[in-house]
C-alpha cells in the first residue's frame, strides 16, 4: 500500500487518520458535550495535518498551508459558538451530558 | 426655420424623440408625485407638455413642408438604438427603435396634440373635483406618449408598442371610475376585444418579416414583391374529397391579418361592440381617445401600408365592404339610442366605417382626410356632451340620466357657447355644404363609385384563377355611404333637438330615478310618483377653459375642408400627401365621371336627412316616432338593444369560453384535486409516518447516521470503479470507449480480449476501432487507484445491422463495404427512409 506517494507523507496521513478515527469514535461515544468539543477539535486538527503534509510532499504552492489556517481560524469560531451553546444548554437542563439533548425534534 | 433645419439635419431628427419623450415625462411626474404636488402642479405639467409637444410638431411639420417639394417624399428620421435581432434562420434582422416623420404621420402628430391639447385644457375644469385628477392626467399624458409612438414609429414592432400603449390607456380611462363595476368591465371588454385585432397585427408581423425580410416601412416597401408569392393555407386533403391545397397570395394574408387589427382598434365589424361600452369613461376620453385619435389608429395603418394592401384587390375589398357595412350598421344602431354619449359613440363608429370605405377603395388621401375633420368635429361634438353633461350634472348627479336627451330640451338658452359650437360640429358631420365634413365625405363617396383597384396582386384558388372586384361593387358601395349620410344626418339632427330645443324635461325627475338631494335614504324614495316641477339650480354654461377648446374645435370643424376643398379646385391637401401615398396610388383605376350629379346627391342627402329628423322631431315633436316605436316594437326595441349583437356574441363566444372554463373546472375539481392530488398525499403521508420514526430528536444518533453516511462515501473513494463511456456511430462503424477518470487512476487496456493485457499500466484512458456491420468486440479495462485496488471490466461492443427494408436502391449502392475500413461513408445518410426527399426550396426569400 502506499507506494505511490512519498514514504514520508505516508507516515502523516497514517497518524491524521487514526486521530481523525479517534475524533470521530469520541464524538459518537462520549456523552460529555465538552469532550465531544474536544473530539471535533481532534478530528478537525487531523485534517489540519493530512493538509500540511501533502502541501509538503507536492510544494507546488501553498494551498494546504493556507487552507490549514483556515481552518484553524474556522475552529476557533466554532468553539466559540460551540461553548455558548454548551452554556445555553447546561442552564436549560442542569447538565452537559448530550443525550439529554432530545428537544430538536418537534 | 434655416435654424432648425441647421439644427436637426433630416437623418438625425434628435426632436422627435423630444416631442415623444414630453408626456412621458409629464405622465411619469403626475403618477408618481401628482398626490403630492397638488391640483395647480399637475394642471401646469400636464398641459405644458403637451402644449410644447405640439409647438415641437408644428416645427418638425414646418420643416417637412419645406423640405417636400412636389412630388418628391420628404422624410426626417431619428434612429435610437438597436432594439433586438432577429434570427429568422436565412437572414438576421436588426429591429432598430427609431421614429420617422412624413407627411402622413406629421398631419397625424399634429391633430394629435394639438386636439389632445385643446381636450387636456377642457379636462382642467371638467375633471376639476375629482379625487383622481393627478391620476387622470397622468393617464391622458401616457396616452399622448402611446399615441405619438405609434404614429413615429419607423417599423412596426415600435409601431405595436405604441398600439398597445394606447389599448392600456384606453382601459385605464375606461375603467377609470372603477368604483363603478360596469365602467370596469367596460374597460376589460375594450382590452380584451383590441387583443383579438392585436393578434391579427402580430400574425402580420410575422408574415412580414417572413416574405419580406424587414419590419421597418422602407424595408417591407422595397421587398413587396416578394408578397405577391403563393402561400398555402389548407393542407392537401384532396384524398377526403375536400379542396387540396388553397393557395393564396401572402399579400392577401398580410393585409387581412393587419386588417384584423385595424378592426380591433378602429371599432368595425365585427369587433365595433367595445368602443360604445367604452362610453363608461369621462367624456375628455371619449373626445380623446375614442373619438379624435386612438380609434383611428387602424385607418393610419391602412394609409401606412397602403402599398401592401393594394397588391391584393380582394383585402381592399374586404376594407372597403367592412367599412361600408360598418358605416351603415352603426348607423341604423344611432337611430334609437337616448344616451347622447351613445349616440355620438354610435356615430363615431359609424364614421370610422366611412374612413375604412374611403381607404378601401383606394381614396387613401380622402379618407385620412375623413380622419382629420372627423377629429375636428367629433371631439367637439363630444366636448360638447360634456359640456351639456357638466350642466346637467347640477340638476342630476345619477351619469346615466345626466346623458339621457330624454331629461334635456331647450339648453341652447342656458348654454349659449355650448350650443354655437354643437351646431358648428353638427354641420360638419351632417355635410352642411362647405363644412369640413361635406368635403371629406364627399370626396370618400366620389371615389367610393369611381375608384377600382387593379389586379397587380393575385390570389390563386387552385389553380391561377385571378380575382377581381365586381363589377357593381362602386356603385353598391356609394349607394350605401350616402344612405349612411342622410341616416347621419338624421341622427345627429335628432341628437341637436333633443338636446338644444324645445323645453327643458330636466324639471322632472321621472320615476325610479334617484333624486340626488336624498343620497342618504334612496330605498324610502323608490316609489315616489313622478316629483311635480322641481325647483334647483339651472343647467349652466361651463367655465373658459371648457368653452375655448369647444370654440376652437368648432371654428376648424367649419373650415378645415378647405384644406382640400375639390369644388372650389384646392388640392392642397392631395398634394401634400401625394408623394406618401405615390406607390399605392398606381394600383387605384378611375373611372371618369362627372362631379356635378354627386354634389347635388350629397346635398340632397344632408337635405333629405336634416328635413326629415326637423319634421319628426321639432315640428311634430317626435310624434311620428313615438307612433312607429308603437307600431312595430319588436323591430323598434331589436334596434334599441343594437340588434342585440352583445347578447349574441355573449351566448356564442363568450358561452363557449365559459363551457371550457366549466370543463377545466371540473377537471380540475375530480381529476387534478380528486385524484392526483390526494394520491399524492397519501404516498407522501406514509412515507411520513414511516420516516418519523428516524427523527429522534437526539443529537448522538444524528452525529451517528452522519458518520455512517461518511464512511460509505469514503468507502466508495477507496475502491477503484472501471466506468466507462461509449460513443457510437453505427452508421460509420466507429466506437470509442473512454473511461472514466478517478483519484490517482492508472489504466491498463487487454484490447483483442486474449486474456493478455496490451501494457503496463498507464495513462491512456481511451480507445478506439472500427466495425464492420454485425461485428462483435470485447474489450477488458483494468483500473488501479492509490491505493493499490484493482477493478476490471470486459466490454462488449456491437454493430447492428442497418434496416435496409425499403431502401432507395440508389443508396444502397453506397453501402457496399468498399473494403477498407472506416471508409468516409458517414454523413451521406445512406440508410435514410423512403420519401426523405431533399427538403422543398422554399421560394421567394430574400
Amino acid at each position: 500500500m502506499f507506494q505511490s506517494l512519498g514514504t514520508v507523507v505516508e507516515h502523516y496521513v497514517l497518524i491524521a487518520g487514526v486521530i481523525f478515527t479517534l475524533g470521530a469514535i469520541g464524538f459518537l461515544v462520549r456523552r460529555n458535550v465538552l469532550v465531544q468539543l474536544m473530539s471535533i477539535e481532534l478530528m478537525l486538527n487531523a485534517v489540519n495535518l493530512a493538509l500540511v503534509a501533502f502541501n509538503r510532499a507536492y510544494p507546488g504552492n501553498m494551498t494546504g498551508q493556507i487552507f490549514a489556517f483556515f481552518i484553524i481560524a474556522v475552529a476557533a469560531a466554532e468553539a466559540a459558538v460551540g461553548l455558548a451553546i454548551v452554556l445555553a444548554f447546561y442552564r436549560l437542563k442542569g447538565t452537559v451530558m448530550s443525550d439529554e439533548g432530545d428537544q430538536l425534534k418537534l | 426655420m434655416q435654424a432648425l433645419t441647421s439644427l436637426f439635419p433630416p437623418n438625425d431628427v434628435t426632436l422627435l424623440a423630444f416631442i415623444v419623450l414630453l408626456p412621458l415625462v409629464g405622465a411619469f411626474i403626475n403618477g408618481v408625485f401628482g398626490k403630492r404636488l397638488g391640483r395647480e402642479a399637475v394642471t401646469l405639467m400636464g398641459l405644458s407638455v403637451i402644449g410644447v409637444a405640439f409647438l415641437m410638431s408644428l416645427g418638425c411639420f414646418l420643416m417637412l413642408h419645406e423640405q417636400q417639394t412636389g412630388e418628391q417624399a420628404a422624410r426626417l428620421v431619428w434612429k435610437g438604438w438597436d432594439w433586438f435581432t432577429l434570427d429568422t434562420g436565412f437572414s438576421r434582422v436588426v429591429l432598430t427603435v427609431g421614429f420617422s416623420l412624413d407627411a402622413l404621420n406629421g398631419t397625424m402628430a399634429l391633430v394629435v396634440t394639438g386636439v389632445g391639447f385643446l381636450i387636456h385644457l377642457y379636462s382642467w375644469k371638467y375633471m376639476e373635483e375629482d379625487p383622481g385628477y393627478y391620476r387622470f392626467f397622468a393617464y391622458l399624458n401616457l396616452f399622448i406618449f402611446s399615441m405619438l409612438v405609434l404614429i413615429f414609429g419607423d417599423s412596426l414592432p415600435v409601431l405595436f408598442v405604441g398600439w398597445e400603449g394606447v389599448g392600456l390607456c384606453s382601459y385605464l380611462l375606461i375603467g377609470f371610475w372603477f368604483d363603478g363595476e360596469q365602467n370596469a368591465s367596460a374597460g376589460m371588454k375594450a382590452f380584451i376585444t383590441n387583443r383579438i385585432g392585436d393578434f391579427g397585427l402580430l400574425v402580420a408581423m410575422g408574415l412580414l418579416l417572413l416574405s419580406t425580410g424587414s419590419l421597418d416601412w422602407s424595408g417591407i416597401e422595397a421587398n413587396r414583391q416578394h408578397l405577391l408569392d403563393g402561400m398555402q393555407i389548407f393542407p392537401n386533403l384532396g384524398w377526403l374529397g375536400l379542396p387540396n391545397g388553397i393557395m393564396v397570395s401572402r399579400a392577401t394574408l398580410v393585409g387581412l391579418a393587419l386588417f384584423l387589427g385595424c378592426a380591433g382598434k378602429s371599432a368595425q365589424l365585427p369587433l365595433y361592440v367595445w368602443l360604445p361600452d367604452a362610453m363608461a369613461g369621462p367624456t375628455p376620453v371619449s373626445a380623446l381617445i375614442h373619438a379624435a385619435t386612438m380609434v383611428t389608429a387602424g385607418v393610419y395603418l391602412v394609409c401606412r401600408l397602403s402599398f401592401v394592401f393594394v397588391m391584393s384587390p380582394f383585402v381592399m375589398f374586404v376594407v372597403a365592404v367592412i367599412g361600408a357595412a360598418t358605416a351603415l350598421f352603426a348607423a341604423t344602431i344611432a337611430f334609437a339610442q337616448t344616451d347622447i354619449k351613445k349616440v355620438l359613440a354610435y356615430s363615431t363608429v359609424s364614421q370610422l366605417g366611412y374612413m375604412f370605405l374611403g381607404v378601401g377603395v383606394g381614396a387613401f388621401t380622402a379618407g385620412f382626410f375623413h380622419v382629420i375633420t372627423h377629429a375636428f368635429f367629433k371631439a367637439c361634438l363630444f366636448l360638447g356632451a360634456g359640456s351639456v353633461i357638466h350642466a346637467m350634472h347640477a340638476r342630476i348627479h345619477d351619469n346615466d340620466q345626466s346623458q339621457d336627451m330624454r331629461n334635456m330640451g331647450g339648453l341652447r338658452r342656458y348654454l349659449p357657447y355650448t350650443f354655437v359650437t354643437f351646431l358648428a360640429a353638427w354641420a360638419a358631420i351632417v355635410g352642411f355644404p362647405l363644412t369640413s365634413g361635406f368635403f371629406s365625405k364627399d370626396a370618400i363617396l366620389l371615389e367610393a363609385f369611381s375608384s377600382h383597384i387593379a389586379t397587380e396582386g393575385r390570389v390563386i384558388t387552385g389553380g391561377e384563377t385571378l380575382w377581381e372586384w365586381p363589377q357593381a361593387t362602386g356603385t353598391v358601395l356609394y349607394a350605401i355611404g350616402l344612405l349612411t349620410a342622410v341616416m347621419t344626418a338624421f341622427y345627429m339632427t335628432r341628437l341637436l333637438i333633443g338636446i338644444f330645443y324645445g323645453d327643458f324635461r330636466g324639471w322632472k325627475i321621472v320615476q325610479k330615478w334617484k333624486e340626488p338631494k336624498h343620497e342618504h335614504g334612496d330605498h324610502h324614495h323608490e316609489h315616489e310618483e313622478p316629483g311635480p316641477s322641481m325647483k334647483g339650480p339651472e343647467p349652466h354654461e361651463s367655465p373658459w377653459q371648457m368653452w375655448v377648446p369647444l370654440a376652437i374645435l368648432a371654428a376648424l370643424s367649419l373650415v378645415a375642408g378647405f384644406l382640400n376643398a375639390h369644388l372650389l379646385q384646392i388640392h392642397w391637401f392631395d398634394e401634400w400627401l401625394e408623394p406618401v401615398f405615390k406607390t399605392a396610388r398606381t394600383a387605384v383605376e378611375h373611372k371618369e365621371v362627372a362631379e356635378a350629379p354627386f354634389l347635388v346627391f350629397a346635398v340632397t342627402a344632408f337635405a333629405v336627412g336634416v328635413g326629415v329628423a326637423y319634421w319628426v322631431y321639432q315640428v311634430k315633436k317626435g310624434e311620428p316616432a313615438r307612433a312607429f316605436a308603437e307600431g312595430s316594437p319588436g323591430f323598434y326595441k331589436l334596434v334599441r338593444d343594437k340588434w342585440r349583437v352583445d347578447e349574441f356574441y355573449e351566448e356564442t363566444f363568450i358561452g363557449g369560453v365559459d363551457l371550457l372554463a366549466v370543463m377545466a373546472v371540473w377537471v380540475d375539481k375530480w381529476i387534478v384535486d380528486g385524484i392526483v392530488a390526494r394520491l399524492t398525499a397519501f404516498f407522501t403521508s406514509l412515507a411520513g409516518t414511516v420516516l418519523r420514526y428516524t427523527q429522534t430528536g437526539r443529537v448522538q444518533a444524528y452525529a451517528f447516521t452522519m458518520v455512517l453516511g461518511m464512511g460509505g462515501v469514503g468507502w466508495f473513494f477507496f475502491l477503484p470503479h472501471a466506468a466507462y463511456r461509449r460513443t457510437r456511430d453505427d452508421l460509420g462503424g466507429k466506437y470509442t470507449l473512454t473511461a472514466m477518470p478517478g483519484a490517482s487512476y492508472q489504466y491498463r487496456w487487454d484490447e483483442n480480449a486474449d486474456g493478455k493485457w496490451d501494457g503496463g499500466f498507464g495513462n491512456k484512458t481511451q480507445v478506439a476501432f472500427n466495425l464492420d456491420p454485425d461485428q462483435t468486440k470485447k474489450v477488458r479495462l483494468q483500473v488501479r487507484n492509490a491505493f493499490g485496488l484493482t477493478a476490471t471490466r470486459d466490454i462488449v461492443v456491437h454493430r447492428p445491422k442497418p434496416d435496409l427494408s425499403g431502401a432507395d436502391p440508389e443508396a444502397l449502392k453506397l453501402l457496399e463495404p468498399t473494403g477498407a475500413k472506416g471508409a468516409p461513408r458517414n454523413g451521406q445518410a445512406p440508410n435514410a427512409p423512403k420519401g426523405a426527399a431533399p427538403a422543398p426550396a422554399r421560394g421567394g426569400q430574400p
